[in-house]
This record gives structure tokens, C-alpha cells and sequence, in this order.
């Protein structure tokens, strides 16, 4: 399969206390979204920031692998939902690190187990690139859940 | 102090054939984005996908650090035009991010520029969590 390439320009002004600046990325999905120092430590106050931008890369990145092992698995699901949640903490020496992305996923899949389940979220996981690269430097936790399960529980 | 963002996406089917959405995030910012692995994979047609959402991470936390190093010199600028570009080669995963940086900085030189430039790269939050990407460039100019 040839390689894709997927763009994002900001444009930014003025020192990082008191500056702004704007995201977009190149397909037009999102545009000119503002972000902030203080939006991003403290209060989102409607604006995005790297680790929420980030957070939506890892829960789509994660929800397509899922969905993958899923259907590898037997069946592919009705329907699911996953949620990625980025901690950016303050580290020794003052300097801010992403530290962990907490990913939740509740699964709707006729016919499957919650072993099997369980077995597919963390392959998903592991094929979900986003994952992989952040696993050498933080933590990924994974949790699944089966929603309106068929198979008696 | 800690701070946590998250978004929630939804995914209807398999990987080839199914769709999902960014559904919404902490800030509201987004919502509504839909995704799905052709548009991943091949031609956007409008569609953001992981590896645009990570350019913008990276950009935006790149430009954010730039803007702290310059101003720690003396030298805030007063303008960063930053891109941030994800090559992504399925079946194998994130193989480069080339981030490419433009500033108007009144009073630096190229030299300090480019020095305080490679600093952000290498010490902003996001290119820590992503610092096993096998390869990370960076191209930085002044401009005006």
C-alpha cells in the first residue's frame, strides 16, 4: 500500500503566556481552531489543546484497529465506542510530560464472548500505531467492555 | 498539577468497509469529524484521520514550545507559521513527522532561531510521547 501524509498548520503569535494561535489541518475537517497555554493547563474554556488533539487521534486510531480485530476475531461490531483520555503532568524540573492516554472501548458484537473481547482489545492495541509509540514513553491502559452481549450474560 | 483531555469517538462495522466519528472532546472544539480507513488510507475527501490529529498536536505543542524558548532569550516572536506533516505507511505505522517552522522574530538571528528550534522538537510534551518515531525533521527559517 503506498504511504500517506497528513498535514496540520499553526500559525502562532506573541510569547507562550499571553500568545494564541490556530490550528488547521490540510483535508478542511477542522480550521482555525484556537489554543492557548492557558486553555491547555488549565480551564479548556471551549479551546483545543496538543493532548485533546491528540486524545482524538489515539480513540480513532484505536476504534479502527479494534474494529479490525474484531471482525478477525469472527465478528465485526455493531457498534463502538471508544474514548481516549491524555494526562499531561508536570514533571522533576518543572517541564510538563504526556504521562499516560486512558483508552475506554464499549463494544456492541453479536455473537462474541467476553474472553474473546478482552483477547481482541489488547491485540488492538498493539496494532494501533499511535499506541505503540506512546507505550515507549508513557502509559497506554486499555479497558473493554461487551454492551448487550448474546452470548447469556 | 495534572490535566486530562479527552475525546470520544463511535465506530459502526469492520475496518474496510465501516465509519466512525469523532464525536465530541473536552473543549467542544471538534465534534462531528466522521473517519473511515479509505479516507485514512487513500484519498481524505474532506476527512480528518489519526495521523492528521497528530500533526495537529504536534504542530500546536511544537509552536507552543518555541514560542516559551524564544521568549526565555529575549526574543518573543511575533509570529510562527508551523506545519506539521504525518507520513503513515499502513501496515507498518508512523514512519516520519516533518515539522517545518517559518518565523518573524524581531532582534534573533538565524543561528539562535535554528538552535531554539531544535530545542522545542526535542523537548515539547508531544514529541517525548512520540519520540520513537524513526524519524523526526525539522526545517526552520526566519522570515521579514
Amino acid at each position: 500500500m503506498p504511504r500517506v501524509q497528513r498535514e496540520a498548520q499553526v500559525t502562532w503569535q506573541g510569547n507562550v503566556a499571553r500568545g494564541s494561535g490556530t490550528i488547521s489541518g490540510a483535508t478542511g475537517a477542522f480550521e482555525n481552531l484556537p489554543y492557548s497555554l492557558a486553555t491547555r493547563i488549565e480551564k479548556p474554556d471551549g479551546e483545543t489543546s496538543p493532548e485533546e488533539l491528540l486524545a482524538a487521534a489515539h480513540a480513532a486510531c484505536y476504534a479502527m484497529s479494534l474494529a479490525n480485530e474484531l471482525a478477525s476475531a469472527g465478528s465485526a461490531p455493531e457498534h463502538l465506542d471508544v474514548r481516549a483520555t491524555v494526562t499531561l503532568d508536570e514533571v522533576e524540573g518543572g517541564s510538563h510530560r504526556i504521562v499516560e492516554s486512558e483508552l475506554l472501548a464499549r463494544a456492541r458484537v453479536t455473537g462474541m464472548d467476553e474472553a474473546a473481547l478482552q483477547g481482541a482489545a489488547v491485540e488492538a492495541s498493539a496494532g494501533c500505531t499511535l499506541s505503540a509509540l506512546i507505550e515507549a514513553s508513557a502509559k497506554v491502559t486499555v479497558n473493554a467492555t461487551l454492551e448487550g452481549g448474546t452470548d447469556g450474560d | 498539577m495534572a490535566t486530562d483531555r479527552k475525546a470520544d469517538v463511535t465506530w459502526q462495522g469492520d475496518l474496510m468497509s465501516g465509519s466512525g466519528r469523532v464525536d465530541s472532546v473536552t473543549s467542544g472544539a471538534i465534534g462531528g469529524l466522521e473517519v473511515s480507513w479509505s479516507a485514512r488510507s487513500e484519498e481524505p475527501g474532506g476527512k480528518t484521520s489519526p495521523e492528521e490529529l497528530i500533526a495537529a498536536a504536534h504542530a500546536t505543542c511544537f509552536s507552543m514550545a518555541l514560542s516559551n524558548g524564544l521568549a526565555q532569550e529575549g526574543h518573543a516572536p511575533e509570529q510562527l507559521k508551523t506545519s506539521a506533516t504525518v507520513t503513515f505507511q499502513p501496515g507498518e505505522g508512523i514512519t516520519k513527522i516533518a515539522l517545518d517552522v517559518a518565523g518573524r522574530v524581531p532582534g534573533m538571528d538565524e543561528g539562535a532561531f535554528q538552535q531554539a528550534a531544535e530545542q522545542a522538537k526535542e523537548n515539547c510534551p508531544v514529541s517525548k510521547a512520540l519520540a520513537s518515531v524513526p524519524e523526526i525533521s525539522l526545517s526552520a527559517r526566519l522570515e521579514g
